[in-house]
């Protein structure tokens, strides 16, 4: 029993444990967290953790998106929406847990049917009979990546602009479709409305009014 | 698969070609529309649509490489090409070409400048094309994501109507919520069954054909995982398929996107957007996962009763005709439904005449709905209460009997073919046992011929002095509408060609 708990506390799974905990952490502090800014900065957190994990898991492509779309483009994105929406702190620490019981209750009865059936669905894992457990399918691979070495991007990257060309090129439609969409329904044909910085207002701002404080 | 992209593979040479005119069309427009004198394109753009869709379909009929084989998988078995597909990608792009030369005045009329409107169009009748010949779940969902994209910028393109504004951000919600519940179900798919192509799922899944009792029922229960997962994920892609059809518990959405878009836009959520997503579920469970029918045949029955009696009776509180169309057509997709529920080659087929029938009469309705532009209102409203078409027997009478005969149809009257294709639904029901299921549907359609006789009523024989004077029609307009008219009584005296189409598409999908 020493030996298996030995065995599972290699230096990959330290890091899972502290990666996990960081990421649990920092997803609870989104939401009880009163500064929206601070929120928003622990989501970056999450996800960079979040990308940590899929490193770990040998994912290097996943966790790559992750760092450059989630937090570079998305996360980036919601801290310049806050910061320019001028947003008041809520003190309102009563309605915290107004939605406990019924959010509670709604998503245990969901997370019980989800579970039952994946519980049901897998009933027998292959590499649960041997005693190392599932060190051993960590092991297998990892041979398999010495003897072959393509890293994750090579291969997508191989099979996306083969096999799935269509597929890509559709997903560029899309993209296309989203420019197009978000510049006519954004774009003001009459001059007077368009939104100007105004100097005055900006020079007087001090940084104790903004809501970094 | 050394012949990855050769020129013989390239099956998808309408999409290709769309694809291709699309971009230059952005670019040729965006080019013009900002020289010096900023000139108004919208006619020229959409003029062109309409020859490109032309030349799309003459592309459909100049490639038909199905008549080699039964059907031509290509790109990594990810397209494919069938009867099927050839013919539901044929009908989408003949509608829409008759829906673009309908929405020409309506745009002028609401000011609507922008040419992006005519290319958004144009990318959603892509996406179209793309969910016909889709053969795997990844193809399926981008074409999915493209055409309701495409859906949710129309529906907000009137930006200086709050109406319009609300309609496209509830049915971006909405719509994106469904794509994430189908999304999740895709996955589940893919983690389950390890791939996405839908002749696999038909090798993996077809031995449990129903009635097949013996050792590949004992295979199937000693495989390594149980089936519930899969159920759940099938239930997911269902609902969020129904979703996009607006079936009755999830149709809440379609009502008041209907009413607050502009109508040019509704004429296509109305007409065109039903078929793409039928094609996707009759490939998806008919096809590969019809060893399952009696787990998904149970929920799909419930739902289509359901929406056909919640559509008959909700559409009779309506006093707007555009949020009666889309009650009308949440009944209309019930009845589609009970015969897709059968799972036998004689519903399929009349599942395909039932849609057929129903685009048309949408078409003709929409076509009539817009063209009549009335004098008295101020230029931004557009006819939208029952009571606009007062009288209008006196002021048109060719146009308003159309009217009718199209609504008598619709309705399911004996003379036209709407009789024919609706009996169909209600004789395939019967034959596969569900008695109860026709004689609740048989009784609410008769609810339903109600309202469409009250619009007649309004029409005809209302006691007012005065009806709605409109402006003078042009000649394509009228045109498309006399076409449809003649083909709803001709059909009716010779239906076989309208079988003859549907069983070939029913035998070949199935197979």
């Amino acid at each position: 029993m020493l030996e298996f708990i030995l065995n599972q506390l290699y230096f990959d799974n330290i890091l899972l444990f502290i990666f996990s905990t960081i990421l649990i952490l920092s997803a609870l502090a989104i939401i009880t967290v009163q500064n929206s800014i601070y929120s928003v900065l622990f989501l970056v957190l999450n996800f960079v953790t979040a990308a940590g994990l899929l490193f770990l898991l040998e994912c290097e492509f996943l966790s790559l998106l992750f760092i450059v779309v989630y937090v570079g483009a998305i996360a980036v994105l919601f801290l310049f929406v806050v910061m320019m929406l001028d947003v008041k702190i809520l003190e309102s620490p009563k309605d915290l847990f107004k939605y406990v019981p019924a959010g509670s209750f709604i998503g245990g009865i969901f997370l019980i049917e989800i579970s039952l059936v994946i519980g049901g669905t897998f009933n027998n894992n292959p590499y649960n009979h041997t005693k190392i457990g599932s060190q051993l399918s960590n092991q297998r691979s990892n041979l398999y990546c010495k003897l072959d070495f393509f890293t994750d991007i090579e291969v997508l990257g191989q099979i996306l602009y083969s096999y799935y060309i269509v597929q890509f090129l559709v997903a560029g439609f899309i993209l296309l479709l989203a420019v197009i969409g978000a510049v006519v329904l954004t774009m003001n044909n009459n001059s007077q409305n368009t939104k100007k910085q105004i100097f005055f207002k900006q020079i007087s701002r001090n940084y104790k009014t903004v809501l970094l404080t | 698969m050394t012949n990855l992209i050769l020129l013989k593979n390239v099956v998808i040479l309408p999409e290709l070609f769309l694809g291709l005119s699309i971009v230059y069309l952005l670019l040729y427009g965006s080019i013009i529309s900002t020289t010096k004198t900023y000139p108004l394109i919208q006619k020229l753009i959409l003029n062109i649509s309409v020859l490109v869709l032309f030349c799309c379909i003459f592309l459909l009929y100049n490639d038909q490489v199905f008549f080699i084989q039964k059907s031509l998988v290509f790109f990594n078995d990810t397209i494919i090409c069938d009867y099927l597909a050839f013919f539901s990608k044929t009908v989408i792009a003949s509608f829409s070409l008759v829906c673009f030369l309908m929405i020409n005045f309506y745009l002028k009329d609401q000011k609507i400048n922008q040419f992006e409107y005519l290319i958004v169009i144009l990318i959603a009748i892509l996406g179209f094309f793309l969910l016909c010949s889709s053969n795997d779940l990844i193809t399926a969902y981008l074409a999915i994501e493209l055409q309701s994209l495409a859906f949710y910028v129309m529906a907000a393109f009137k930006k200086n109507s709050s109406f319009s504004v609300e309609a496209g951000l509830k049915y971006f919600v909405l719509g994106s919520f469904s794509s994430a519940l189908l999304l999740f179900g895709f996955s589940l798919i893919y983690g389950l069954l390890g791939t996405l192509n839908f002749e696999d799922f038909k090798s993996l899944w077809y031995m449990q054909l129903p009635g097949n009792f013996g050792d590949c029922e004992l295979l199937i229960k000693s495989s390594f995982f149980d089936q519930a997962l899969l159920k759940l994920a099938l239930v997911l892609v269902l609902v969020s398929l129904f979703f996009k059809l607006a079936v009755a518990p999830l149709h809440v959405w379609s009502p008041d996107v209907y009413e607050n878009s502009p109508t040019s836009s509704t004429i296509f959520f109305a007409v065109v957007s039903k078929l793409g997503v039928l094609v996707l579920i009759i490939r998806m469970f008919q096809h590969s996962f019809h060893g399952f029918i009696y787990t998904w045949n149970y929920y799909v029955v419930g739902l289509a009763v359901l929406s056909v009696i919640l559509g008959s009776f909700t559409a009779i509180e309506q006093r707007k005709l555009k949020s009666l169309l889309a009650y009308s057509s949440v009944s209309h997709v019930g009845y589609l439904l009970i015969s897709f529920s059968t799972g036998t080659l004689e519903g399929l087929q009349s599942l395909y005449a039932y849609i057929f029938i129903y685009m048309l009469a949408g078409l003709c309705i929409w076509s009539i709905f817009l063209m009549l532009r009335s004098k008295t209102f101020y230029s931004k409203k557009h006819n939208k209460d029952l009571t606009d078409f007062t009288l209008l027997v006196r002021s048109n009478n060719v146009v308003s009997f159309c009217f009718a005969v199209v609504l008598l149809s619709v309705a399911g009257f004996p003379p036209l073919i709407g009789f024919i294709t609706k009996m169909g639904i209600f004789m395939s029901a019967i034959e596969s046992s569900m008695y109860f299921v026709a004689v609740v549907s048989v009784l609410t359609s008769v609810v339903s011929t109600f309202y469409y006789i009250r619009i007649i009523k309004i029409i005809y024989f209302e006691k007012a002095l005065v009806g709605n004077l409109f402006h003078p029609l042009s000649f394509i307009e009228p045109f498309v509408v006399i076409v449809t008219f003649i083909l709803f009584s001709f059909l009716f005296i010779n239906p076989t060609l309208l079988y003859l189409v549907s069983y070939k598409i029913s035998l070949l999908g199935f197979m």
